[in-house]
């Protein structure tokens, strides 16, 4: 594969005159696994449904290089179909595939889910509802997974475990990750490369490390020291950028066949 | 002082209607009376479409019990006056009766529950000795009032437009005051009003009844000018001709009954016309006149759905606004259009 | 006793036929939240269609099939104007059906004229302990039970079927998984169309079917629905068969005329019923 899987440029999406994203440009390389964070209302979700084609973009263009699926925000279970049939939906892209609806390699992947395949999904707990959202989502047998709020409502270990599954995956099948995430520090400690979007706006973007570094996101997600708020946000653009268009080199260098 | 293009497109609306009796055809005349009827019950059904946020597909069922009160005062020989007075009381407060349990349905439950009561009125009224069956009652006498007869055709289109007067008036009274201002956010969201104090239930039922009595009203005025009422004066379609007259002119707003009333009825005259003509086929009237409604029903709602009125005023304010200064923009709004349409 | 039988066999012959009219109704509310006030029509149409293709020389069996299939055509355009428009709200689809209704009413008469017409169904009738019972009968309730038990097939079964359960479920995330919510709208409207379709050319042999029965039919199917709140079709099978039943009941004992008022005051009845259980919240939160 060639190319970023994602490929945002100039991406606007309004709800009636209201603008949720501005002019917003985000890339996800193959096999890559990338963060996006930022407070409440930031425009993650908008994006995310812009990407997936659920919500018609106002202007820029959205590429996709490869099939995206998505854990959505708030598990959104078929709630009166079992646990199997969930899944089953998850290859609704590829229905014409033979085999595309086979359910037992999500079941080796997530063997939690083999016990309650039969249940109602709408009665399961809520980690539970998320690794079904979860195995929905490897179903379409997906380049780039895109994961709305990985953390929502679960307790720090379903959390962790879930991370490690997507590391996995990623490790072995190569499988490229688009991950939303309150928890800033769990997501910039998983992936390699992250935005920070604000109102609708990349504030920052760059290597993790380079984010975890930065004071301004220190002290906007990870709860780090607040000093001289907005002194401190100037100097973490400037670097942010930087990084940025390093980063960039880079991985258009990595990514060219 | 300069007269505000509203006053004065009010005050053209009224010479107009006053004069058309005068300058009407007698061919013509039973219509703009039976238009004139319709305009007052359409006024309430939009009120509470506008503003309760409810439709009613039984409205036709309060211009019967109107029209059969008042045929059946005035058969008793009690003086016409009375029976016309009595028609939009008892049909509001039948409204009132049965509103109690009927308005806590919403969206499309009220809307299948108003059409089931009207069918089952229909039903029992044509079942009834008293009310005369299917046949219905004939001979009504002439309405008089104080010595004078209302004996020709003019004299019912005057006595319809007094009647449609003191509808407008009335709803525009409403509408204006504190509890108007309740009933604009019941439109929006029920919930919102009940927390922000709106006793909801009851402005429900006093729109439902108000509206009902309007329907009444008018009901009379056609039992002494058709002279005779039956079920099938009545049918449910006529129910469902004022719900395309208000969406057609836009829930929540006077003028948009009055022009939803008028454009529904000056169409379905013309296509009339041209399906009389020679060569067209008998059913050609009939079949016209359905696909008006459908199609206009249609188009309205997909394209235009707030309505005539509301959509031709908000074209207007924006052209206004566009030009460099406008002229006294925040006038009243009473005549806005209500902010939700009428949920099923 | 005889009597009682054999109204209670009409009575369910009757209810099957509001049964599937009610299914298709229920089968278009969940995946769309449009109440389609056509339904009716669909009937209507299947109905006068199916006499038409026998008056033409067609067999039985392949007239009422292609009626059928007619009534789910006039289900995708009916289904195309209502709900093929983006943004179109579930009110403003309502009103849209509504009017659809009306047009058919000037397509219906410009055809078939404005008279109420039958067709032929399954001819003669069987004894049964002293009562006789028309075939046709018999015919819509096993072709209901056999209907009945296909959709429940095809709902539960097949892939198509659970995307549209899913649809119904939780729009949001079958639009995440990929599914054309609008399309699969449209996929239930052909399905109402046809079960409505079905209706229709069962009930016309048993009761003469003209343009305006429509609204008859619209009421008691939606009487029948409305007691699994547009969403159960369980609910909506047995909702039919009482309606049905006492309907023959009560014209059969006590007076003809009364049979539909039994009816709507049974409908009004159990709305208001189920709405004392309810509170706006959690309506307009539903919505
Ligand atoms: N369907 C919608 N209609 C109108 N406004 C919307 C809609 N969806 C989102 N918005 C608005 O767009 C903005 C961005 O919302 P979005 O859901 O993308 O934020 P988010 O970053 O995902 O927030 P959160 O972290 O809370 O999930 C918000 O101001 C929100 O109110
Ligand atoms: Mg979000």
């Amino acid at each position: 594969m060639s190319g970023p899987v994602i490929e945002v440029s100039d991406l606007v999406v309004r709800y009636g005159t209201a603008t949720a994203l501005d002019r917003v440009d985000l890339t996800v390389g193959a096999g890559e696994l990338v963060a996006l964070i930022g407070p409440n209302g930031a425009g993650k979700s908008s994006l995310v449904n812009a990407v997936m084609g659920i919500v018609r973009p106002a202007g820029g263009r959205v590429r996709l290089n490869g099939r995206a699926a998505l854990v959505p925000e708030g598990r959104q279970m078929f709630a009166d179909l079992t646990v199997d049939d969930n899944l089953k939906l998850g290859a609704w892209r590829r229905r014409r595939v033979p085999g595309a609806r086979d359910t037992a390699r999500v079941y080796e992947v997530l063997p939690e889910l083999a016990r309650v395949r039969g249940q109602r999904a709408g009665t399961l707990s809520g980690g539970q509802q998320q690794m079904v959202a979860f195995g929905r989502a490897l179903m379409a047998d997906p380049d780039v997974i895109v994961v709305d709020e990985l953390s929502l409502g679960l307790a720090p270990k379903v959390t962790a475990g879930l991370a490690e599954h997507l590391r996995d995956l990623n490790r072995e099948r190569g499988l490229a990750v688009l991950l939303i995430e309150q928890n800033a520090r769990l997501a910039l400690e998983l992936c390699g490369r992250g935005y920070v979007l604000e109102a609708g706006r990349i504030r920052a973007q760059g290597t993790a490390a380079d984010l975890l570094a930065s004071e301004e996101v220190a002290a906007a997600y990870l709860g780090g020291p607040a000093g001289d708020v907005a002194a401190a946000k100037e100097a973490a653009m400037e670097t942010a950028k930087e990084t940025a268009k390093e980063t960039a080199k880079e991985t258009a260098k990595e990514t060219s066949p | 002082m300069k007269p505000s293009p509203r006053w004065a497109a009010a005050a053209a609306v009224c010479a107009a209607a006053l004069l058309a009796p005068l300058l009407l055809s007698e061919t013509q005349l039973p219509v703009y009376i039976v238009l004139v009827l319709a305009a007052c019950v359409v006024t309430g059904l939009s009120m509470l479409m506008g503003y309760a946020g409810q439709v009613s597909l039984g409205q036709a069922a309060f211009f019967m019990i109107g029209g059969y009160t008042a045929a059946l005062i005035a058969l008793e020989e009690l003086p016409t006056w009375l029976g016309l007075a009595a028609s939009p009381l008892v049909a509001a407060v039948l409204a009132a009766v049965i509103g109690v349990p009927l308005l806590r349905l919403r969206g499309h439950q009220l809307a299948f529950a108003t059409l089931a009561v009207q069918l089952i009125l229909l039903n029992l009224v044509g079942q009834q000795e008293w009310t005369g069956g299917d046949i219905g009652l004939q001979g009504v006498p002439r309405l008089a009032i104080g010595g004078y007869e209302f004996a020709d055709d003019v004299a019912y289109a005057y006595l319809a437009l007094a009647v449609l007067g003191l509808t407008v008036l009335i709803t525009r009274n409403i509408v204006k005051s504190r509890p108007g201002r309740g009933l604009r956010a019941l439109a929006t969201s029920e919930v919102a009003a009940e927390s922000s104090g709106v006793p909801v239930a009851g402005y429900k039922l006093a729109v439902f009844s108000l509206s009902a009595g309007f329907a009444g009203l008018a009901g009379g005025v056609y039992a002494f000018y058709f002279g005779y009422v039956a079920p099938s004066s009545f049918p449910v379609l006529l129910s469902f001709e004022y719900v395309v007259m208000v969406v057609v002119g836009g829930a929540g707003t006077i003028y948009g009954a009055l022009v939803g009333a008028t454009a529904v009825t000056l169409l379905l005259q013309l296509l009339n016309n041209i399906g009389t003509m020679e060569g067209m086929p008998a059913a050609a009237p009939t079949v016209l006149s359905y696909a008006v409604y459908g199609v206009l029903l249609v188009l309205v709602v997909l394209f235009m759905p707030r309505g005539l009125v509301p959509t031709a005023a908000a074209w207007w304010e924006r052209r206004r606004s566009a030009r460099p200064r406008g002229d006294d923009p925040a006038s009243d709004g009473a005549e806005r259009p209500a902010p939700a349409p009428a949920s099923v | 006793m005889s009597d009682f039988l054999q109204y209670l066999i009409s009575g369910l012959a009757v209810g099957c036929g509001f049964a599937l009219l009610a299914s298709g109704l229920v089968t278009i509310h969940r995946v769309t939240h449009v109440v389609n006030f056509a339904q009716g029509m669909f009937a209507v149409v299947a109905g006068l269609t199916a006499g038409s293709f026998l008056s033409v020389g067609l067999p039985h069996g392949l007239a009422e099939v292609a009626a059928v299939a007619v009534a789910g055509a006039v289900g995708l355009l009916v289904g195309l104007i209502a709900i093929g428009k983006p943004g179109t709200s579930a009110q403003s689809a309502l009103i849209a059906t509504l009017g659809l209704g009306f047009a058919a009413y000037a397509v219906e008469i410009m055809i078939w004229g404005d008279n109420p017409r039958s067709h032929p169904g399954l001819r003669g009738t069987v004894e049964i302990a002293g009562a006789y019972v028309q075939k046709q009968s018999f015919l819509v309730i096993g072709v209901t039970a056999a209907v009945f038990a296909a959709l429940l097939a095809f709902f539960t079964r097949t892939y198509l079927g659970k995307a549209l359960s899913a649809c119904a479920a939780n729009p949001y995330a079958a639009r995440a998984v990929g599914i054309n919510v609008t399309r699969m709208g449209l996929v239930a409207f052909v399905l109402g169309g046809m079960l409505g379709g079905a209706a229709g050319v069962l009930l016309t042999p048993l009761m003469p079917i003209s343009y305006n029965s429509d609204v008859l039919l619209i009421t008691n199917g939606f009487a029948a629905a409305v007691l699994g709140a547009l969403n159960r079709p369980g609910l909506a099978l047995i909702g039919a068969l009482t309606l049905g039943v006492a309907e023959t009941m009560v014209a059969g004992y006590y007076e003809a005329s009364y049979q539909t008022v039994v009816a709507l005051a049974l409908m009004l009845v159990i709305m208001i019923w189920q709405s004392s259980r309810r509170t706006a919240l959690q309506e307009e939160a539903a919505r």
